[in-house]
């Protein structure tokens, strides 16, 4: 058994939202149900105000209050530590919503985020889908909340379940260089030009993901709520992640 | 004699008042009701303003839980004379476990309208068994509550007031309902990263206030029965009516429910914990003020003058005033808890804006009028004034009408 884990570099994160990108384009992402975000912060007061960034996955957290709050097990903790949903179990309560500290969690059916039109009417779905995307990938796995979703549930960042689970057993590092472990590394990760993200097994001492949260100090955001994420950033001398939550937007 | 030409002559005029309610709730809920599925067919869940980037629950949520809350309520007002022996509320309690049924349907209702998919929870609660879940245990100890509600009215109906085990469903009444609501309260209570509702303290606050909507709603509901006139009133009805004795337990309810409040806001505005910035947003708004001044701190006083707890215009009014005070009191409480954003886009604004869409409204409204009507419905079939004392009466007033 696995314990999947990210490891955000934001001395190298440029800011540049590929990831956030790559993340929609592989999970059929509507525009603004961003499962994967860089959030831009101010820190300080002018003359010291500093523009600050960090992009915010789900967490995966070891302690998903999420989980724990689910009244039908739809959110649940699978085997190798990813926090899935099932969308043949969600009633929509929306009670994990109010109850992830980090606002992964969408809700489908909504008023479209900010301008333009509204690509559910642009592209109506004629089955049980939400919408039907123009292009989208071929992958769809209601169970693990994989896919296009249909109407009226919640959902979240899979940790590129569909991809992931497919990798050999006994993975520990899954590094977008190497083509043996490529095409199982979850889309965000592969797609990083600074290469600020790492992804493998938190469970195993020697693991990149560990050295790299060993050596470069990783921390994890809010952590005094208790979750536990299992997706570390390294700060180093030029990042930083938040404290607090009603943080200034830039 | 006389005293049967009376309770004809109540029993009629109780059904014509009754009538008027009916009808206009018809009227009302068919329209809110009609908008409403309108737009939940056409458009969706997208037709609530409630939104992924920071309010989740809205007012369909804070109209559930203001009707759940006040059957609560109602319940622990009819355990007054059923579990703890206070004989003169005897008049009051089948109208306050009718209305305890039917609040709670609403509050069911509404909440079947808002949840995505509702029917789904009836097969992956069961099999799910997430015992962790606050929201688990709440469908489960209301699901509970509304059966023993039921038993309880029905053998009410057969003129079982005494019998073991009218008294066991009594009791065990009164526990299901301090556990429904005070897991209500856990539901808000548990989650630490709302540090506006987490604590046990809102599950002690959920179950006073929800004694406090109880006891208003009975002395609406109790006049609007007899059209807003005392004289129309059986005497041992009219004795309560006209006694201290409601009053006192309303002005106490109040009273708590201004300390709690206080308090809470005291803490919320001195703290800097992050996530109590909603504490300002609800100290400057406007709906705050109405709901302490106009909805809680004038009935009270008004409670406590001698003078005007024994009339029945001051009684209306303070109930009046204390339910709307709490229906905002239940909206701000939950949407004030979720105005701090949590991490979403870059877009996001500091703090999240919140208006209910006329859907949300409709909902509301929908749901208000179902109280009503449903509560016409049992004055006019289910003789709620009936007591221990006045069955024979009853039979006989049955009987003519
Ligand atoms: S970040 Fe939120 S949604 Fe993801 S596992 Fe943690 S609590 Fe659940
Ligand atoms: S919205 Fe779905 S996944 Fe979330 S708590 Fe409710 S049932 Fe579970």
């Amino acid at each position: 058994m696995a314990k999947w884990g990210m490891v955000i570099d934001l001395e190298k994160c440029t800011g540049c939202q590929a990831c956030t990108i790559a993340c929609g384009m592989e999970n059929s992402r509507l525009p603004g149900e961003h499962w994967q975000d860089v959030i831009f912060f101010q820190e300080g007061e002018y003359p010291n105000a500093e523009i600050k960034w960090f992009p915010r996955p789900c967490m995966h957290c070891e302690n998903p209050s999420c989980v724990a709050v689910c009244p039908v097990r739809a959110t649940y903790k699978a085997e190798d530590g990813q926090v899935l949903i099932d969308w043949e179990r969600c009633i929509g309560c929306k009670y994990c919503m109010i109850a992830c500290p980090y606002g992964v969690r969408f809700y489908t059916e909504e008023k479209a985020t900010y301008g333009g039109p509204n690509m559910k009417d642009v592209f109506k779905s004629e089955d049980a889908h939400s919408w039907s995307p123009p292009w989208k990938m071929p992958q769809e796995d209601w169970k693990h909340g994989v896919g296009v979703q249909p109407h009226d549930v919640v959902s979240k960042c899979t940790f590129c379940f569909h991809r992931v689970s497919k990798a050999p057993k006994g993975t520990v590092d899954f590094d977008p260089q190497n083509p043996a472990t490529r095409e199982y590394t979850p889309a965000c990760v592969v797609t990083c030009s600074p290469g600020a993200r790492f992804f493998g097994d938190l469970s195993n001492p020697n693991s990149e993901v560990n050295r790299q949260i060993a050596y470069k100090n990783g921390v994890r955001l809010l952590d005094h709520l208790g979750n536990k994420p299992q997706v570390y950033y390294l700060t180093g001398e030029g990042g930083s992640v938040p404290a607090t939550r009603s943080l200034k937007k830039i | 004699m006389a005293t049967f030409a009376k309770s004809t002559e109540i029993s009629s005029r109780v059904r014509s008042a009754a009538n008027a309610w009916l009808v206009s709730c018809i009227i009302v809920g068919g329209i809110s009701g009609a908008y409403m599925l309108y737009q939940l067919t056409s458009v969706g869940h997208a037709a609530f303003n409630t939104s992924s980037d920071g309010v989740n629950w809205g007012l369909p949520i804070a109209t559930y839980v203001f009707f759940a809350l006040t059957s609560s309520g109602l319940s622990m007002i009819a355990s007054l004379a059923m579990v703890f022996g206070f004989k003169q509320f005897y008049p009051i309690v089948k109208r306050c476990i009718w209305l305890a049924i039917i609040t709670l349907a609403s509050g069911f209702a509404v909440l079947a309208f808002e949840l995505g998919h509702p029917f789904r929870m009836l097969w992956a609660m069961p099999t799910g068994m997430q015992v962790a879940s606050p929201m688990f245990w709440m469908g489960v100890f209301y699901t509970i509550d509304l059966v023993l509600l039921i038993i309880k009215f029905y053998l009410i109906m057969q003129d079982d007031w005494h019998s073991n085990l009218s008294k066991l469903i009594g009791v065990a009444s009164f526990v299901a309902v301090i556990l429904a609501s005070g897991m209500l309260g856990l539901l808000f209570g548990s989650v630490a990263m709302r540090p506006m509702w987490f604590g046990s303290f809102t599950s002690i606050y959920y179950m006073l206030t929800a004694a406090l909507c109880g006891a208003a709603a009975i002395v609406v509901t109790t006049y609007m029965a007899f059209d807003f006139d005392n004289r129309n009133m059986p005497d041992e009805l009219r004795a309560l009516a006209e006694s201290d004795q409601l009053p006192k337990v309303f002005a106490t309810l109040i009273g708590i429910t201004l300390v709690m409040i206080v308090t809470r806001m005291w803490t919320g505005l001195w703290s800097n914990l992050d996530g109590l910035e909603g504490f300002h947003v609800l100290i400057r708004s406007p709906l705050f003020w109405i709901e302490f001044l106009l909805g809680l701190v004038l009935p009270f006083w008004m409670m406590l003058q001698p003078g005007m707890q024994v009339r029945m215009q001051p009684q209306m009014i303070a109930a009046f005033l204390v339910l709307g005070g709490m229906f905002i009191n239940r909206y701000e409480f939950i949407v004030s808890g979720q105005v701090v954003p949590m991490f979403k886009g870059t877009w996001v604004n500091s703090l999240e804006p919140y208006f209910p869409s006329t859907t949300e409204w409709a909902m509301a409204i929908f749901g208000l009028a179902v109280a009503l009507g449903g509560y016409a419905i049992g004055e006019k079939l289910f003789h709620l004034s009936a007591t221990p004392n006045h069955t024979t009466q009853n039979k006989l007033a049955g009987a003519a009408a």
